[in-house]
């Protein structure tokens, strides 16, 4: 009898952790009501001809030394914009590099958004080998960068960046 | 007439004997060799008998009634059955003997490089039987090392009392060997689990702690020592085989394949002996079709262990395994929604594996007090993906040692030996590095009367890897293994550790899925210190106690971690990292022989001490349990595991894992059934698992989900 006693403890401690199903699918994303953002990019000047690959990259906190230059500190790698585009419009719900799928963004603020090139063969993500061709200014201070500021469920509109290839915006520490 | 009633006596007593029966039969292992000397009795009784050398009995003269019998052999479980009817004829009683582990003084283990009881080594030990994996259809012994208590996994990566995280399958810190030769590849220095000959193996022993005094390199977690089983002395076959599935998944949009995926696989095995020459041959064959798209496989494994006596002091053996897969690759999943299907931006999900593992050791008793091994072995690890460019490594890892056993006294063991390792790697992800290693030990055991056991030993190593700094390393240890009473044993050690990084953690570069993985020319060694002390109490004969406290630094631990000034990962010497904890296992022998409970509970406490957080892919709780219970042939297992959630992951794998947040607590329960047929006189047995019975979906690793629920009904026929 006592063993039949024991041997119902752990049939009841099974029974009590089968109702749990661990990891479960997460909703899909409604995109009606989704934090992320949204704008478009202007260029201006003739492209150089050194350029392999052009994205829009977001950090979410300053670039104030070379090592904030790095993939903990990235958030938003879009795919490649074309060569030659004189206008390019792009959205947190386009596919990118990073994030691999579209999804809502974390909402928060975002303080570095730009326009960057590269001339490697291979995508790179060392500091070195990016040049920054155009930055998100916010409130027409075109000073420092400014800050991109991700509302609740909800897209951030106009975030727009001129590149101006004959006159490049001040580079963020680290750069060759 | 005193003639006449003499008369009737005899003629009474013959008629009488005339009518008496026997109880006979066979005692044979789980894998159906022979066991000689086992004691048979009739419970209440002074009537036995023992097995002879083929492991036959016969208890004759009995009378009609109804008997209980008891079979009890050293190393084995007891077995009994209380209700043998003899009606008006004999009965035929076959019985099949587990391994019994309990009796701690009577379980051997060699992973200290020499024959030793379980119960006289200074560090915690764990063994695992051969017959288990079978049982619990373990086709990869990866799976069974999860139900181990003090071992987590990660995927593919062990970690001995939190040693290791998750390094893409790169790097190991515990060191795997099979009949004593280890078992690593030269380009990434990882365990391939699903190489090992499953159905080759006759234990497992697993040495928690820092190993590297004796073994070097790699074994700064602990060593796990895989023995195949003997040869056997009569011409004996083996076929086994499963075939199973797995269920629906638990939700509705995972299920890509709209239905259920099989998998099955088979394995033939033999064993002889012909004068001085024996072998054992396996072939295994394995297909799984994959609850995950893209991570289907199939595996062919080829085993040879032959060995030739030269005279009764020397032999040599030959040891081949080869090892060929063709599969998919499931990286991560797309995302939580489609958790069975492998991300769009995983562009390889082909992958072909050819490995060969070839050793020789050679044996030689000297003399009374001295015995010679030399082994030589040679790893050859190639793999080629679809990617574009296709990826394809090829790598060259050749081993040789000589090591001696000497008994400098009834009471002096020593074990010494030297070891050299080149090795080479022609690769398109680690270019073309080679590497050179080398080392020397002296472990002394001094056994003395209070009664305690003193191990002291000392390992150099020296390492050069291609055109980095070479490198030594010293590794001091020291045991105590102290009898306080009978069934009272204290034992304690201390020791460093250390490991060499591997050609793929220096010399890696390649791109994958928007991550840079550069080469590191300034990696170096990392370094641990491990110290141990634990109690094993057998308050009775039926219920042994081990509780452990543990307390391991790591110096210039190896993490592949964002470089902050490229940007990209690289394996750096990044982490100082302190593992703190304390095991308790019990094995309760409840009834012997029928009912038997095994519990286990490690905790970790495991910290960056720099950046003051948990390191990586380390559960802080971890709970394994089995209840067997057997009876007349027939087996019931439940099982049941619990890993807490890990506090840390690689985040910076959040950038490319959509919903690679995801992870929970780790409850897996599993079944088993099994019936020997032995006891009808079919010398095979048949078993089913059910396995994750519960559907529970957990990942180890970030985007992968650990098996769902599954079925396997097999069989093992032995002729």
């Amino acid at each position: 009898m006592k063993i039949k006693k024991i041997l119902l403890i752990p049939f009841l401690f099974l029974l009590i952790i089968s109702c749990d199903s661990g990891i479960e699918p997460k909703p899909e994303p409604d995109f009606e009501q989704i934090s992320g953002f949204k704008g478009s990019v202007t260029f201006s000047g003739e492209w150089p001809d050194s350029i392999k690959r052009t994205h829009i990259v977001i950090f979410k906190n300053p670039l104030l030394q070379a090592s904030d230059f790095v993939i903990t500190n990235l958030r938003f790698i879009s795919n490649e914009i074309p060569f030659s585009s004189l206008t390019y419009n792009f959205s947190s719900l386009d596919s990118a590099v990073i994030p691999p799928a579209p999804g809502p963004i974390e909402p928060g603020e975002y303080s570095y958004v730009a326009v960057a090139h590269q001339a490697t063969e291979n995508l790179s993500l060392a500091r070195r080998d990016w040049f920054v061709s155009g930055i998100y200014y916010s409130n027409g201070n075109t000073t420092i960068p400014g800050i991109m500021l991700v509302p609740e469920d909800r897209m951030v509109e106009n975030i727009n960046i001129v590149c101006d290839f004959n006159n490049p915006p001040p580079q963020p520490p680290g750069g060759i | 007439m005193n003639k006449i009633l003499i008369l009737i006596f005899i003629l009474f007593a013959g008629l009488t004997y005339s009518q008496s029966y026997s109880i006979a039969g066979k005692v044979i292992d789980q894998q159906s060799n022979p066991v000689p000397g086992v004691n048979i009795i009739l419970l209440n009784t002074t009537i036995g008998t023992a097995t002879d050398l083929n492991g036959n009995y016969e208890i004759k003269n009995l009378t009609p009634g109804i008997y209980g019998i008891e079979f009890s052999a050293i190393g084995f479980e007891r077995q009994r059955r209380n209700r043998v009817v003899i009606s008006n004829k004999s009965v035929t009683l076959n019985i099949v003997l587990k391994p019994q582990a309990i009796k701690t003084d009577e379980v051997i283990v060699t992973a200290g490089k020499y024959e030793q009881k379980k119960s006289d080594l200074p560090v915690s030990t764990e063994i695992l039987y051969g017959s288990e994996l079978l049982e619990r259809n373990f086709s990869n012994l990866e799976d069974a090392m999860r139900y181990v208590p003090g071992i987590t996994m990660t995927e593919d990566q062990v970690s001995i009392r939190g040693s290791s995280g998750y390094g893409r399958g790169v790097g190991a810190r515990a060191l795997f060997t099979l009949d004593g030769i280890p078992f690593y590849t030269g380009d990434t220095g990882e365990i391939v689990w699903e190489m090992i000959p499953v159905t080759q193996i006759h234990r497992i022993e697993i040495i928690k702690g820092a190993a590297s005094s004796l073994y070097g390199s790699s074994a700064i977690g602990g060593v796990i020592s895989g023995l195949t089983g003997d040869i056997s002395e009569t011409p004996k076959t083996i076929i086994n085989a499963f075939y199973g599935f797995y269920d629906k998944p638990h939700f509705d949009e995972w299920n890509w394949s709209n239905g259920t995926r099989p998998f099955n696989g088979i394995s033939v095995s033999h064993s002889q002996k012909i004068q001085d020459f024996g072998f054992n041959l396996s072939f295994q064959r394995l297909e799984d079709q994959g609850y995950k798209r893209d991570d289907f496989s199939k595996k062919y494994t080829g085993f040879i262990k032959a060995a030739y006596q030269f005279n009764p002091s020397s032999s040599l053996s030959l040891i081949a395994n080869t090892y060929n897969k063709r599969g998919g690759s499931f990286l991560y999943w797309k995302d939580s929604r489609n958790a069975l299907v492998t991300s769009d931006n995983v562009d390889i999900n082909r992958v072909n594996t050819n490995r060969y593992l070839f050793g020789l050791i050679y044996k030689n008793v000297l003399n009374d007090n001295t015995a010679m091994n030399i082994k030589t072995s040679y790893y050859r690890n190639n793999f080629e993906d679809n990617g574009n460019p296709s990826n394809e490594s090829t790598s060259h890892l050749y081993r040789g040692e000589v090591q001696f056993n000497i008994s400098l006294s009834n009471s002096i063991m020593l074990t010494t030996g030297v070891e050299a390792i080149p090795s080479n790697v022609n690769s398109s992800l680690f270019g073309n590095p080679s590497a050179f290693s080398t080392g020397a030990y002296v472990v002394t055991d001094f056994t003395f009367n209070f009664p305690l056991i003193t191990s002291v030993g000392l390992r150099y190593d020296y390492t050069k890897l291609d055109s980095l700094d070479a490198s030594g390393a010293i590794s001091p240890k020291l045991g105590l293994n102290y009898k306080l009473l009978s069934n009272l044993v204290l034992r304690s050690s201390i020791g460093t550790g250390f490991r060499a990084p591997s050609l793929a953690e220096a010399f890696t570069s390649t791109v994958t899925s928007g991550l840079i993985i550069e080469p590191n020319p300034d990696i170096k060694s990392e370094y641990n210190l491990t110290l141990e002390s634990a109690i094993n109490y057998l308050p009775i004969d039926l219920i042994e106690l081990d509780i452990a406290v543990f307390n391991n630094e790591y110096y210039d631990m190896i993490e592949p971690s964002v470089d902050t000034t490229s940007g990209n990962i690289k394996f750096q010497n990044v982490v100082r990292s302190r593992i703190q904890g304390f095991e308790f296992n019990t094995v309760l022998d409840i009834i012997p022989g029928n009912l038997k409970v095994n519990l286990g509970y490690s905790y970790l406490w495991s910290r960056d001490i720099e950046n003051k957080m948990a390191l990586k892919y380390r559960p802080r709780h971890n709970f394994t349990s089995g209840i067997d219970f057997a009876t007349r042939g027939f087996g019931v297992g439940i099982y049941f595991r619990y890993s807490s959630r890990i506090e840390e992951i690689d985040n910076e794998l959040l950038r490319i894992v959509t919903d690679g947040e995801l992870r929970v607590p780790v409850y897996v329960a599993d079944v088993k059934l099994s019936y020997e047929l032995i006891s009808i006189g079919i010398p095979a047995n048949i078993f089913f698992n059910a396995k994750n019975i519960f559907n529970y979906n957990y990942v180890e690793l970030i985007g992968n989900l650990r098996p769902i629920r599954n079925y396997s009904l097999g069989f093992n026929l032995i002729l």
